[in-house]
C-alpha cells in the first residue's frame, strides 16, 4: 500500500502544474465565518491560523507551517458554512486547488485512494491526539504534549496564539518555558 | 427612578437592536474607512467597538455569574434603580440640551493603536447576541436585589437593572461616536 507521503507528493506535483497561487499578508483572511470552503491550500512559505470567535476572544484551533496543507475542513467536506476563520500569521503564500480537481485525483486510480484513505487515517489520529491536548489538566503537560509532535512550533508561531491553542494565558506559557 | 421591569428591558433589547444595524452597516466600509481618524488622538470606527468588547468582556460575564448564581431570584414587575447605578447609567446618555460630555477612558479599556480588523465588528455582534439573550433571560430575574460589581472597583456594587442600563447606553453612545466618523464619508 502508498503511503500517505506518497500521496501528498503526488498532490504536491499535481498542485504545481494546476494549482493558482495566493499571496496573503500578515493579518488578512483566507476565509472568514460563513464562508464556504470550496479550496484545499498548501503552504509554500509562511504561517496561518484557523481560529473561532467568540464572544470574549478568538480560539486558535490549528496552523498551517510551510509544507502543510490546511482549509476549514467541516465546511470543506459538508458544503456548510465555515465556523472558522483561517487567517496569515505573517506574509503567507499558498497554492490552492479546487474541491472537484482534488477528487479527480483522488478517485483516479485504486492505489490513490488507498493513499487518501491513509492521510484521512492520520488526520484522524491527530484528532485523537488534539482531543487528549485539550482534556489534560496541566498547563505544563499540554506544552509538553504539543512540542513532542510539533519541535519547531516556537519558531514559526508567535507566543499568543501557541497560548491560545493551547487554552492558557500568553503570561502562564511564558512561565512555564522559563521554569 | 422606578419603572416597570419589562418595559424597561423591552427598552434596553431595542436600542440594542438599533445598535446591531449600526454595526451591520460599519460592515459595509472598507478596512481604511473603519481605521480612519480625523485627529490621532481620536478614535476610528473600529476602536470605538473595540472599546464596547473590552468593556463586554468584563460586564457579559458578571451580569451571567450573578444570574446563574440566583437561579431562584424571586420576580418582582418593578425595579428601582439605586441612585449611583441611576448616575453611571444616566451620565452615558446624551445631556438635555443633546450634547455628549466627553470624559477619558481608563487606560485598560482604551484600544488606540492596537491592530483591529473585521473580527472587531463580528465580535461586537455576537456580544450583543448574548446581550440580548442576557435581557430575556432577566425578565426572570429581580434587577433590584441581584448586583454585580463594577469594573473599576469589586467593592461598588450596581443593581443588575443599572448595570444593563450602564451597558446598552455606554454601547448607544459609542455607536453614535461611530456613526459620526461614518457620516465623515457620505460628505465627501
Amino acid at each position: 500500500m502508498k503511503s500517505p507521503q506518497h500521496f501528498t507528493e503526488k498532490l504536491i506535483s499535481h498542485f504545481k502544474d494546476s494549482a493558482t497561487v495566493k499571496t496573503i499578508n500578515k493579518g488578512n483572511l483566507l476565509l472568514k465565518e460563513g464562508d464556504i470552503e470550496t479550496h484545499l491550500y498548501y503552504v509554500t512559505s509562511g504561517a496561518l491560523r484557523v481560529f473561532l470567535l467568540g464572544e470574549f476572544e478568538e480560539m486558535t484551533i490549528r496552523f498551517g507551517y510551510e509544507g502543510s496543507f490546511i482549509n476549514s475542513l467541516s465546511s470543506f467536506i459538508n458544503h456548510t458554512p465555515s465556523e472558522f476563520y483561517i487567517e496569515a500569521i505573517r506574509k503567507t503564500t499558498v497554492q490552492i486547488i479546487p474541491k472537484n480537481k482534488l477528487h479527480d485525483i483522488i478517485y483516479k486510480d485504486a492505489e490513490s485512494m488507498q493513499a487518501y484513505i491513509a492521510l484521512i487515517e492520520g488526520l484522524i489520529t491527530q484528532q485523537i491526539e488534539r482531543e487528549i491536548d485539550l482534556l489534560t489538566m496541566s498547563p505544563s503537560e499540554r506544552l509538553k504534549r504539543v512540542l513532542a509532535r510539533s519541535p519547531n512550533l516556537f519558531q514559526q508561531i508567535p507566543l499568543k496564539y501557541i497560548a491560545s491553542y493551547l487554552r492558557m494565558s500568553p503570561e502562564t506559557l511564558s512561565r512555564i518555558r522559563n521554569s | 427612578m422606578r419603572i416597570e421591569k419589562n418595559s424597561l428591558i423591552q427598552d434596553l433589547i431595542q436600542r440594542t437592536d438599533v445598535n446591531i444595524t449600526a454595526a451591520k452597516n460599519f460592515k459595509l466600509l472598507n478596512l481604511d474607512k473603519l481605521n480612519f481618524k480625523k485627529e490621532p488622538k481620536q478614535w476610528s470606527i473600529l476602536e470605538c467597538l473595540e472599546h464596547l468588547n473590552l468593556y463586554g468582556d468584563y460586564y457579559l460575564v458578571e451580569i451571567e455569574k450573578t444570574m446563574l448564581a440566583n437561579q431562584k431570584s424571586s420576580n418582582p414587575s418593578l425595579f428601582k434603580s439605586g441612585w449611583l447605578g441611576n448616575y453611571f447609567a444616566n451620565m452615558m446618555l446624551p445631556q438635555s440640551n443633546g450634547e455628549v460630555k466627553k470624559m477619558k477612558s481608563p487606560n485598560d479599556k482604551n484600544p488606540v493603536h492596537s491592530q483591529l480588523g473585521i473580527t472587531t465588528i463580528e465580535r461586537f455582534l455576537k456580544q450583543q447576541e448574548l446581550l440580548k439573550k442576557l435581557l430575556h433571560q432577566a425578565l426572570q430575574k429581580d434587577l433590584t436585589k441581584l448586583k454585580t460589581p463594577i469594573s473599576i472597583s469589586k467593592w461598588v456594587k450596581l443593581r443588575l437593572g443599572d448595570t444593563f442600563r450602564f451597558v446598552v447606553y455606554h454601547n448607544q453612545r459609542h455607536i453614535k461616536q461611530a456613526e459620526r466618523i461614518q457620516s465623515c464619508f457620505s460628505n465627501a
